[in-house]
């Protein structure tokens, strides 16, 4: 330690920041006035709902409080979700590790060592009504983060579970992620094409919404998400193209499939991340639901208003969060959230302090769901809808970003739309270009972050408490999946995992649901399901 | 073979947070190592194979979601396996605090958490592997 003393500030030159631009880039202005925007806006809920979907926000409702939440088996997920809803939750999300996503078992040799680890471990029916144990499917709305192959069995699994507790599939909450490209840290290539064949994928995602929206009219079928595409470190720009270009693809293979927009429409919501450049946010998520109208009105024909809305979920951004001083977090994530609120988002989760170092702790979700229970009632900004409106610096960079969302697109759409573009690797080149980007913006201290790359106290020792998993969890989880296939009508699940093989392999038009709910109920396992799939398409995953 | 140091990246496991990797890979190149980039989704097995094969003088994995005691244990063990524990194995990401000194433990070289600065990477490295002639036991 130095024991000099040295003031290195001098009350002459002052403090000031090095530049005056936005995170993506948009240079603020010194002030904002009548010569830059002077244009009168429609009301809340009214297109192309600018200031939000509904006419009262948040005086009608509070958005819900969704924390992400799972790990280790589905009975200790059961057991967290039950301590966040006596905390203040107020909708559950449940996350399931990447093995599950991925459509693999806990003995799987490659899928072992992350069993439980970043999510909760679900392979069997069984696994879903523990998970769920207690919890009402009808009057809670539930979020199950599962991209196809995964999510047509963990829905088979959600459906079968609400037949056995008598609740009628139409009064079903919730929603299903349901999205291949986006759900493993963003649309990287490899991360989501090793493990399953990519147009099978998209197309039996499509067969689940379809399937889900005449019989499930509550629920929503795909949440596109865009938040994870944002965390590999693109700017807002960039994000909310991709997202609602990506959107736009699964509308259209609705559509394909001759269903009405607005059938459906309504059923579609996104996921974003709320980064901590407040204004620019605000902006992004006003432009995004502007351009999302307009696209379901003009471009698809939507009749009905709902159809048009753009529906938001948050988390906030991990990206500002850090290792260094990790309390600074808890400041971060407060201001993130009250971006969500200004912008008016529907649900909101936001992320811990610990965020770099574990899961979150219950001390730290507690203190997730007090920042925003805060901001909900102490601090009076959801007492007027859309606060921030007709602010000259809001409604310009508003306007701004719009614009700029929209050029991207149109490139998006030139070189066939965002699947397209991911299966070219256009989208990998983009990702790659923006994290080299996005590093050296950090290094060179372009984005200041403090704690980091200023004001950094190296001599800092971090002392948080830190979550832990059970010691024996994974090992547990492997012993089940193996028992659990050894106690079974085998006859019976050959016969549904012949069926799956066929219906990719003969029937690649029809739709796929029904045999693979037949084989969940036949205690068809996650992944003999998938490998199924695969084998019946000579697919071969990494081992 | 050019006179570079040669340097395995790879991430193991089902874990693909690689923003990390990618940007190390970057830095490395940018210094002067040649790096072979082994991507995501690798098992402890492949990424030692890959090391032997391209006789790479040091092997970094990147971790976030808590399975690094679990690979990195069976990693030390493998090389040794191999005879070749003269590989430097260095690992970076998301580990907690306690967790960096039960890794420095188990035989790796340095661990590079959240934040840590790249003329920290890449001087910690430089020390590491200069000393390192061959890569390989050659008798």
């Amino acid at each position: 330690m130095k024991d000099s003393f040295e003031i290195n500030f001098s009350h002459l030159k002052g403090e000031k920041l090095q530049t005056f631009k936005s995170l993506s880039g948009f240079e603020y202005k010194r002030i904002y006035d009548h010569t830059m925007w002077n244009k009168v806006l429609p009301d809340a809920g009214e297109y192309p709902f600018v200031r939000g979907i509904h006419k009262d926000m948040y005086r009608g409702r509070l958005w819900t409080r969704r924390q992400q939440s799972g790990f280790g088996s589905p009975e200790e997920s059961n057991k967290l979700i039950k301590y966040l809803f006596k905390i203040g939750q107020t909708g559950i999300n449940i996350d399931s590790d990447i093995g599950t996503k991925l459509g693999l078992d806990p003995d799987y040799p490659l899928a072992q060592a992350d069993v439980g680890l970043q999510g909760t471990s679900m392979c069997t029916y069984e696994d879903m009504k523990a998970l769920f144990k207690d919890i009402p499917l009808d009057s809670i709305s539930s979020t199950l983060i599962f991209p196809p192959p995964s999510s047509l069995v963990i829905m088979s699994q959600y459906l079968m579970m609400a037949k056995e507790r008598d609740i009628p599939w139409e009064s079903l909450i919730g929603t299903i992620m349901n999205c291949c490209l986006t759900q493993l840290v963003g649309p990287t290539f490899q991360a989501n094409t090793a493990f399953f064949p990519i147009d099978l994928n998209i197309k039996i995602g499509l067969d689940l919404m379809e399937y889900l929206i005449p019989r499930l009219p509550k629920w929503n079928i795909l949440n596109v998400n865009s938040r994870n595409i944002r965390e590999i470190g693109v700017d807002a720009v960039q994000e909310a193209s991709f997202v609602l270009a990506l959107g736009v693809d699964y509308v259209k293979g609705l559509i394909d499939r001759g269903l009405n927009i607005d059938s459906f429409a309504h059923r579609i919501a996104f996921f974003s991340a709320v980064h901590i450049d407040l204004f620019e946010e605000v902006a992004k998520f006003r432009a995004m639901r502007r351009i999302w109208a307009r696209l379901m009105k003009e471009r698809f024909g939507a009749k009905n208003k709902k159809s048009m809305w753009l529906r938001m979920a948050v988390q906030t951004s991990s990206l500002p969060l850090t290792a260094q001083e990790p309390m600074n977090n808890i400041v971060r994530a407060g201001i993130q959230t009250l971006a969500a609120i200004l912008a008016g988002v529907q649900s909101v989760h936001t992320t811990s302090y610990d965020e770099a170092y574990c899961l979150p702790t219950e001390e730290s979700q507690k203190l997730a769901i007090r920042t925003q229970q805060i901001i909900a009632y102490e601090t009076g900004v959801v007492k007027s809808v859309d606060p921030l409106g007709g602010s000259y610096l809001v409604e310009k960079m508003t306007d701004e970003m719009e614009e700029r969302i929209w050029e991207m697109m149109k490139v998006i759409d030139k070189l066939g739309g965002f699947i397209q573009c991911f299966k070219d690797q256009w989208v990998e080149k983009q990702l790659n270009e923006v994290r080299y980007k996005m590093a050296k913006e950090i290094e060179t201290g372009e984005q200041p972050i403090v704690g980091v790359n200023i004001f950094r106290d190296d001599e800092e020792r971090v002392d948080i408490d830190l979550f832990r998993q059970a010691p024996d969890m994974q090992a547990k989880r492997i012993q089940y999946v193996i028992d659990y296939r050894k106690n079974r009508d085998q006859k019976a699940v050959k016969l549904s995992l012949k069926k799956i093989n066929d219906a990719v392999k003969k029937n690649p038009e029809k739709n796929i649901f029904e045999a693979i709910y037949e084989a969940v109920a036949a205690k068809v396992t996650l992944q003999e399901i998938c490998d199924a799939m695969r084998e019946a398409s000579n697919f071969t995953i990494p081992s | 073979m050019s006179g570079k140091k040669r340097i395995v990246l790879a991430k193991l496991g089902l874990d693909c947070h690689d923003n990390g990797l990618k940007i190390v890979a970057k830095w490395l190149m940018d210094s002067g190592y040649e790096v072979i980039y082994g991507g995501v989704y690798n098992s402890a097995e492949s990424a030692v194979k890959m090391t032997i094969e391209e006789e790479a003088d040091a092997l970094g994995i990147s971790f976030l979601g808590g399975e690094h005691l679990h690979y990195t244990e069976k990693l030390i063990r493998l090389l040794k396996e191999e005879n070749a524990d003269g590989v430097k194995v260095f690992i970076g990401g998301v580990i907690p605090p306690p967790d960096v000194n039960a890794l420095m433990n188990l035989g790796v070289h340095a661990v590079f958490t959240p934040g840590t600065r790249r003329e920290t990477i890449i001087q910690t490295l430089n020390r590491i592997i200069q000393d390192r002639k061959r890569p390989f036991n050659e008798d």
